[in-house]
């Protein structure tokens, strides 16, 4: 009985020019940011193999030097983008792409492009996950907001009901027809840009973007689900289609544009973050002290770099120096860093008032655009830093301390710049994303259970008021 | 065929239906006349099982229409004073929907076809849609959807209120028809020419209260109306 009750109704809406109006909209939006998605991928990944490649040619034919002056100059490893960044970029604008690997501290990555961007870019980047986060929802409620109100202020539901048809069936028909207006709009072109996604991946990498794929689809499904089944309760509940309509559209405004900005002020003053200029004044006292302590126990020195240190033992030094900042660094970027993330699981609960603060780390996490990826991403780049040091000053204390006061005399070649493996990286793959934003999938399930009960309640309620 | 068996309901203080007890026969034509809010509306709901009685039985084909309320539905067709039909769909749409909601089957355009003409729709009227159709042009697709469904029983809710003489008395002789047909009509209605051109028997209710019940044929125009006005004024 729900098929035929779905087909009517789908019918019916496919004669309303609501959907042809709106949701021809969305579709065009959906093209024009999957495009603008499409070539800003495109354009990032040539820049980034071609600086990549550049930037160790360089390091390999570099001049014969003292291997400090080329541990200082370092290199750059650029951060590969996900294929899926297309659909949702993510934190990507607003975190940058490349990292400076140089001796003695610990970079952060730059060049984000959001330090371009216009104002209008604080409401929303366009792209396909953000149509699907706020602008589906909004279609959903505007062509769904008196699927019930409507069939009783015409009592049609009368007539239905006269006929047999259950609240059971009722719901589910009409939440059928509702999802099958928002399949036929998104589903094609989804299936699509799916298609040439996995299509342009080398073999080894397709079997992961599937998976993440797939796990979208079902977040993506059940969130917009949560809205198919709470629109239909709001519109049995209600007293008439214009207060449904109210209703939704209030609740779409606090939830969209409301919710997200007091989560992100919420969970700031929840766990608090250093300012720039606090943490860099932290991490840099914090390695000063630690150096001081690692040069007096291993050269009896009382500050670092302390002329009594003799230039034969200056390699040795670099060495201890370094390591001792290690500690340090790990110890105030973890701090940072895992500040981040508790904010970011902390948002996850505010998604029990609005799903789409939970879609919204969900989704970055599947693209592989979230911070738990992008942490990744650095704490390899660290790693690759603290191996150049590593070998340079291994270098240092095998030739150049040797030489005692002649240290600085010592010049390195080809054979140690070579020595230094070009770095490499993958991105985590679908379960590294899957551990980290589990809690969000349950809770759109969770919320997706909740709609579905209360339209339940709403339906089986006395509809002949 | 339907049993209403000491029914009462109540809603909050006041009683809309008081003790009521009536039987319609299968093939009989039972018409409910009363003023505004006497209770014979909520007669009807509470058949269709859009309310449940405060006390009583209600009974369909001996079934409880409270307990077995899709069954009871099964053998019901229900057409209300404005039958509400979804306006950007065709005659032929509707009726194909509202069929093969109740008979769970999809009818051929043909048999469709067959159906709203019997019930007096004009053939090229069918693909029109309903949202241009007049009122009697809808209570006739209301019609043809309960042909459709073969129900046992018409429950009609003031169907001859604001149609023209000639569509009502059009709807009156499909009813004859449908009770030569062997099929029950309780119909509710002020037109007390209807009632006596069409019903069989006519019930008479007055604050909640079955006040007077006869057989039509015992019963002249004018001794109905001088009847029904004597009830009012007590």
């Amino acid at each position: 009985m729900f098929a035929i009750i779905a087909a009517k109704d789908l019918r019916v809406l496919t004669r309303d020019g609501r959907l042809l109006w709106a949701g021809g909209l969305v579709v065009m939006l959906m093209l024009v940011a999957l495009a603008a998605g499409w070539n800003r991928q495109v354009q990032l990944n040539s820049e980034r193999s071609a600086g990549q490649a550049l930037d160790y040619d360089a390091w390999l034919h570099q001049r014969h030097r003292h291997p400090h002056d080329a541990a200082e100059q370092g290199m750059h490893v650029f951060k590969p983008e996900p294929s899926l960044a297309v659909f949702d970029p993510g934190i990507g604008p607003f975190v940058g792409s490349t990292v400076w690997l140089q001796a003695h501290r610990q970079s952060e990555v730059k060049f984000r492009p959001a330090q371009d961007a216009t104002g209008l870019q604080r409401f929303g980047e366009l792209s396909p996950a953000w149509l699907l986060q706020v602008l589906l929802p909004l279609l959903i409620i505007v062509i769904g907001f008196n699927s019930v109100s409507d069939e009783r202020e015409r009592g049609t539901l009368r007539q239905l009901i006269s006929l047999g048809a259950t609240a059971r069936s009722l719901l589910f028909g009409k939440a059928a027809a509702l999802a099958s207006c928002v399949g036929i709009l998104i589903a094609p072109v989804g299936l699509a840009i799916a298609v040439l996604i996995v299509a342009r991946l080398p073999a080894g990498e397709r079997v992961d973007v599937v998976y993440r794929i797939a796990w979208l689809a079902a977040g993506y499904g059940l969130y917009l689900g949560f809205f198919v089944f709470l629109t239909l309760a709001v519109s049995a509940l209600a007293r008439s289609s214009r207060a449904a309509l109210v209703l939704l559209l209030g609740f779409w405004v606090a939830t969209m544009l409301i919710a997200p900005r007091t989560a992100s002020e919420a969970t700031n003053l929840l766990y608090p973050t250093p300012s720039r200029l606090d943490f860099d004044d932290q991490l840099a006292h914090d390695m000063a002290d630690a150096g001081r302590k690692a040069w007096s126990t291993h050269f009896g020195a009382r500050t670092q770099w302390d002329p009594s240190v003799p230039l034969s033992k200056w390699g040795a030094a670099l060495k201890v120096d370094d390591e001792a900042g290690y500690g340090a660094l790990d110890e105030n970027f973890g701090r940072l860093w895992d500040t981040f993330e508790r904010q970011q699981l902390a948002q996850v609960w505010i998604g029990l008032v609005a799903p789409v603060v939970a879609l919204r780390g969900y989704s970055m996490g599947l693209a592989g655009t979230d911070f738990s990826q992008h942490r990744d991403f650095s704490t390899a780049a660290e790693a690759q830093r603290r191996k150049i040091q590593n070998i340079v000053s291994e270098d240092l204390i095998e030739h150049a301390d040797r030489l005692g006061n002649a240290h600085f005399t010592y010049k390195a070649g080809p054979e140690l710049w070579a020595s230094v493996p070009q770095f490499k990286y993958e991105l985590p793959s679908v379960s590294f994303a899957l551990a980290h934003h589990w809690a969000s999938l349950a809770l759109l399930a969770v919320m997706f259970c909740l709609s579905v009960a209360l339209a339940q309640y709403a339906l089986t309620r006395p509809l002949m008021r | 065929m339907l049993d209403a068996i000491e029914v009462t309901k109540q809603f909050g203080a006041k009683r809309a239906l008081d003790n009521v007890s009536l039987s319609v026969l299968p093939g009989e034509i039972y018409c409910l006349l009363g003023a505004n809010g006497a209770g014979k509306t909520t007669l009807v709901n509470l058949f269709l099982n859009f309310l449940q009685p405060t006390s009583g039985t209600l009974q369909i084909g001996k079934l409880d229409v409270v307990r077995q309320p899709l069954e009871t539905k099964r053998l019901l067709a229900y057409i209300p004073e404005q039958v509400t039909l979804y306006g950007v769909l065709s005659g032929l749409e509707n009726l194909a929907f509202f069929s093969s909601l109740a008979i769970g089957e999809h009818l051929p355009r043909q048999r469709l076809l067959e159906l709203l003409e019997a019930a007096g729709l004009p053939r090229q009227a069918a693909d029109d849609r309903v949202a241009t159709y007049s009122k009697g042009m809808r209570q006739k697709v209301g019609i043809a959807i309960a042909l459709a469904k073969n129900a046992k029983a018409l429950l009609l809710d003031e169907p001859t209120s604001g149609l023209d003489p000639s569509a009502a008395n059009e709807f009156s002789e499909l009813l004859v028809k449908a009770s030569n047909d062997g099929v029950t009509v309780l119909t509710t209605t002020h037109d007390l020419f209807h009632a006596k051109q069409t019903g069989t028997r006519i019930g008479i209710m007055k604050q909640g209260r079955l006040v007077e019940e006869l057989r039509s044929e015992e019963v002249s125009h004018a001794d109905l109306e001088a009847l029904y006005l004597k009830h009012m004024k007590s």
